[in-house]
């Protein structure tokens, strides 16, 4: 570890948890103001993406837990897909969310709880663990560049 | 096992589409000795316990026939459930008389068949050093099969009818390829896939013209509103031709002595009562329609005369018992082709007997060929075989009744098959009467000689294969047989069934059938002894015929339809590639391959639509200037990235040009779009700067000093202008908006937007507005991951 390192890795450390800070701002404001599950999904992804490439992805992923990013990805679209298609159960369209317009919704400080909020979680899952889980493909992939050469 | 039985041929996919080009009939049978994949998994046993996953297919299929069978003399029923109603399109199953007559046959000849597989799949696996776990998939596309042949019995919707259609043809893909180190195995998938599946396209689009014509997919209502004319003939020609191909009928049959390649109980299930019973199935379901068209009637006549003598005569001169029988099956789904296209209540009701005396005698028969060939190490040629009722007597006599009942002997289930089209055909005259006569006496000459090679003269050489068969190999062959003389002594079962499926074809009217011995001087009876005779003499004296049914062969296999089959599928194997290799050589081809459509199809737009003095210069005043000023920059920007020779210098660049249009957006009042562009450029960044680094160094400078061929030197700019004024008109003439003045979507979303609690359009338009676009676009992202992860897993393990 070279002194010259030394600032990037405190920065970047220190930097984690504001930009968590700001990507869930972004997310629980997402219905009333600038922001959404994809703005949210990018920002922590560049966070991660920040450890990435300060720390190198063996640390990196020592102390973060993206090695299932592409999990939460899957998981996203899943949960996406469940939320837009039940009310094909109940015979509504698709995307039809909950609570129906001209109702109140209940709220936990900014954050709106209906399911259209939901929804946007389950793209910012999908955002988060697709842009994860290419950072981590191509961070392997360099390693493996850099073993060759 | 040693080791060289560990090495895995799996087939590269050009390799499997070529083989498809060069596969021929004869070369299908063949049984690897060796090649097979191990996996590291010790190769199955042939000895062993009972394998499960056979008993519990069984079993399953056994209570499947006795629920339909217990349902069906209850009086049947129907489920009928919403499916998408604003479509109108329902669940609707409805165990009828024909519904009840397949389905009995697929669950039924799927019990047997399945018991029988148990011990033969064993041997298979272990004869090609395979594991005993390969056997799993086996059984649950066996069971798939049925499943899907059940629904496709009952169902009721033409929808319906086709999502089933297509799944038998996914599980017989799987079950003809289970053999996947084998290239006849892969290209015989793949025929019966292609044929099967492209003719299915037909059915299709003759259901659409139904549903466009009666508004409904409904089976039952369409049939009460038919009326005769140009557009129910088309559209019952189509449906007709996909059932014509399913059922392995003249030009499309060349498809079933392909799927030889399955395992032996594939095809006694799919290729003698299940698949290509679908086809026939479908003809008796819509026919109802079929039969408001003469000429679709005289077509199927005409397809399943032609099928009947070619089918026989090639199912003489084959050498493989296998190829005997995929012949033979061509030629018998003829007799029930032909007797659809005679016509009236003998045809419909004969179509439903012949479906179920067939079946049951084939199954017997591809089983007997299975038997045959695993007691005598593999050996299925005929040459090779003889004698062989020595060894294993029961199957010697079980297999004498199928190939009795086959060819229409007395006291059989198929004396009345043949009966039944005799008295069809009698009724349009000498001629038809004659041709159709002909049928069965090819099949008794084959059938004859396909028993008596193997079972009677002297063994050529000595069996290798076990000395006794297990009794799942040959009792259910027995049962078969024995069922197929029950049902020829007491015919009341299948003759009452038959009626009443045939009654179904001809939508509601009764169709008399009545099937029982005369001893008297009446004219069926009287051709049915002309051809015993014939047939009977053809078979002492074949090979006196055999050069001619031999040349016909020869020149049917050359020059047929699978020679179309194949030549169309290597000029499309050839377009793909030469496509291929347009797009995807180089990068700037592939850039190219997206800009130039996109401009040539944006002219296009413009030229169709008048746009003359749409086009306008807003005022451009003050407040302006620092909007001028960041797209001024962007500008320079672009520009700029044609000069770097440093890859980081590079991504900087368009970064900053990215960058300067969210400044535009922040400017125009979208900060949403702002925020998005702004983070999507940061991420672009770095895994631009990811993407380079991986790239050896010194590449744009290699680039630069490159001698561009001439062509490229005018031809690179030349797109580049071209796309770049495009992209300039589009951009253009939505800021004039050359479209007629009206109450704007955007004012719309922000009037709604409250509706869906939002204080923010965008959220409210990504969320619940256009939420199927956006999970169609996260869709699209994952495909993208899993796109990378492959691409760059496969560049790590090469």
């Amino acid at each position: 570890m070279s002194p010259s390192n030394v600032l990037p890795r405190a920065v970047a450390r220190f930097l984690l948890l504001p930009i968590g800070m700001i990507a869930v701002a972004l997310f629980v404001k997402g219905l009333s103001s600038t922001g959404d599950g994809f703005a949210a999904g990018t920002v922590a992804a560049l966070g991660v993406a920040l450890q990435y490439v300060v720390f190198g992805h063996r640390e990196a992923e020592r102390c973060l837990p993206v090695r299932r990013a592409p999990l939460a990805a899957v998981v996203g679209l899943a949960l996406g897909i469940a939320i837009g298609f039940a009310p094909l159960l109940s015979g509504d369209p698709a995307f039809t969310h909950l609570p129906p317009a001209g109702e109140k919704v209940a709220k936990l400080g900014t954050l709106e709880l209906a399911t259209s909020v939901a929804f946007d979680a389950a793209i910012f899952l999908t955002v988060f663990g697709m842009v994860v889980g290419i950072v981590r493909e191509l961070a392997w992939a360099a390693e493996q560049e850099t073993e060759e050469a | 096992m040693t080791l060289d039985r560990r090495t895995v041929p799996t087939e590269a996919p050009e390799a499997r589409t070529s083989e498809a080009g060069s596969a021929t009939s004869d070369r299908t049978g063949r049984t690897a000795e060796s090649g097979a994949a191990a996996d590291g998994h010790p190769p199955a046993r042939p000895d062993g316990p009972f394998p499960p996953a056979a008993a519990l297919a069984a079993t399953l299929a056994a209570l499947a026939f006795a629920a339909t069978l217990y349902a069906w003399l209850r009086g049947g029923g129907s489920i009928d459930l919403p499916w998408a109603p604003t479509l109108g399109l329902r669940l609707h199953f409805r165990l009828d008389a024909l519904g009840a007559l397949y389905a009995l046959l697929a669950t039924g000849i799927g019990a047997v068949v399945f018991l029988y597989s148990g011990r033969y799949l064993r041997l298979h696996l272990s004869h090609q050093g395979r594991p005993a776990r390969d056997e799993r998939s086996f059984y649950a596309f066996m069971l798939l099969f049925t499943v899907s042949m059940v629904g496709l019995a009952t169902a009721q919707d033409l929808l319906l009818l086709f999502v089933f259609w297509d799944l038998t043809a996914i599980a017989s893909y799987f079950l003809i390829g289970f053999d996947r180190h084998e290239a006849a195995s892969w290209s015989g998938a793949l025929m019966a896939l292609l044929v099967t599946g492209i003719t299915a396209v037909l059915l299709l689009v003759g259901s659409v013209m139904l549903f466009v014509a009666y508004g409904t997919f409904s089976l039952p209502e369409i049939i009460a509103e038919a009326r005769p004319g140009p557009a129910l003939t088309v559209a019952a020609a189509l449906i007709a031709l996909a059932g014509l191909a399913k059922s392995a009928q003249v030009p499309f049959h060349f498809w079933l002595p392909n799927a030889m390649a399955a395992p032996t109980p594939v095809s006694a299930y799919l290729h003698s009562a299940a698949m290509v019973a679908a086809g026939v199935l479908l003809i008796g379901r819509t026919y109802p329609l079929l039969q408001e068209s003469e000429l679709v009637l005289d077509g199927m006549l005409v397809v399943g005369l032609a099928s009947m003598l070619a089918g026989g005569l090639i199912a003489l001169t084959r050498e493989r018992l296998k190829q005997v029988l995929a012949y033979s099956t061509v030629a018998q789904y003829g007799y029930m082709v032909a007797l659809y296209g005679l016509g009236g209540a003998a045809g419909a009701a004969g179509g439903a007997f012949v479906v179920a005396a067939h079946a049951l005698a084939k199954s017997a028969l591809f089983m007997v060929s299975g038997a045959v060939t695993r007691a005598s190490g593999g050996e299925e040629r005929l040459g090779r075989l003889g004698g062989r009722w020595r060894t294993m007597p029961v199957v010697a006599g079980a297999g004498a009744l199928a190939a009795a009942a086959l060819a229409g002997l007395p006291l059989t289930a198929g004396f009345f098959k043949d009966e039944l089209l005799f008295k069809a055909a009698l009724e349009h005259g000498p001629v038809v009467t004659a041709l159709v006569a002909a049928g069965p006496v090819l099949t008794l000459a084959y059938i004859g000689r396909f028993w008596g090679r193997i079972f009677l003269g002297s063994p050529k050489e000595a069996p290798t294969g076990p000395r006794s068969l297990a009794t799942t190999l040959v009792a259910p062959i027995a049962v078969l047989a024995l069922i197929s003389l029950v049902f020829g002594l007491w015919t009341a079962p299948l003759e009452s069934l038959a009626a009443e499926a045939g009654s179904v074809s001809l939508g509601g009217e009764p169709a008399g059938l009545s099937v029982a011995y005369h001893l008297d001087a009446r004219a069926t009876n009287l051709i049915a002894l002309g051809v015993y005779t014939l047939g009977g003499l053809l078979l002492a004296t074949y090979p006196r015929w055999l050069p001619v049914a031999q040349a016909f062969a020869l020149v049917a296999l050359r020059f047929g339809p699978e020679r179309a089959y194949v030549s169309s599928l290597r000029q499309a194997n050839r377009l793909s590639s030469a496509l291929h290799r347009f797009e995807v050589r180089d990068l700037r081809r592939r850039v190219a391959a997206v800009l130039v459509p996109c401009g040539v199809l944006v002219t296009a737009g413009f030229l169709a639509t008048p746009t003359l003095g749409q086009y306008e210069v807003g005022p451009l005043d003050g407040r302006d200037a620092p909007l001028a000023i960041v797209l001024a920059l962007a500008a320079a920007a672009a520009l700029a990235a044609m000069a770097p020779r440093s890859q980081l210098v590079l991504v900087l660049v368009l970064s900053s040009a990215g960058y300067s249009l969210a400044a535009v957006f922040a400017l125009l009042g979208a900060p949403d779009v702002a925020l998005v562009a702004v983070l999507v450029e940061t991420l672009f960044a770095l895994l631009f700067v990811a993407v380079f680094s991986l790239l050896p160094g010194g590449v744009l400078d290699r680039e630069q000093s490159l001698s561009v061929p001439p062509s490229r030197r005018w031809r690179d700019p030349l797109i580049a202008v071209v796309s770049g004024l495009f992209a300039l008109a589009v951009v253009w003439g939505t800021l004039s908006s050359p479209v007629p003045r009206g109450p704007r979507i955007s004012e719309r979303l922000i009037e709604l937007a409250p509706a869906a609690h939002a204080q923010d359009v965008v959220t409210a338009i990504l969320s619940d507005f256009r939420g199927l676009d956006t999970l169609a676009e996260a869709t699209v992202l994952l495909i993208a991951l899993a796109g990378v992860g492959g691409a760059l897993s496969r560049a790590r393990s090469s």
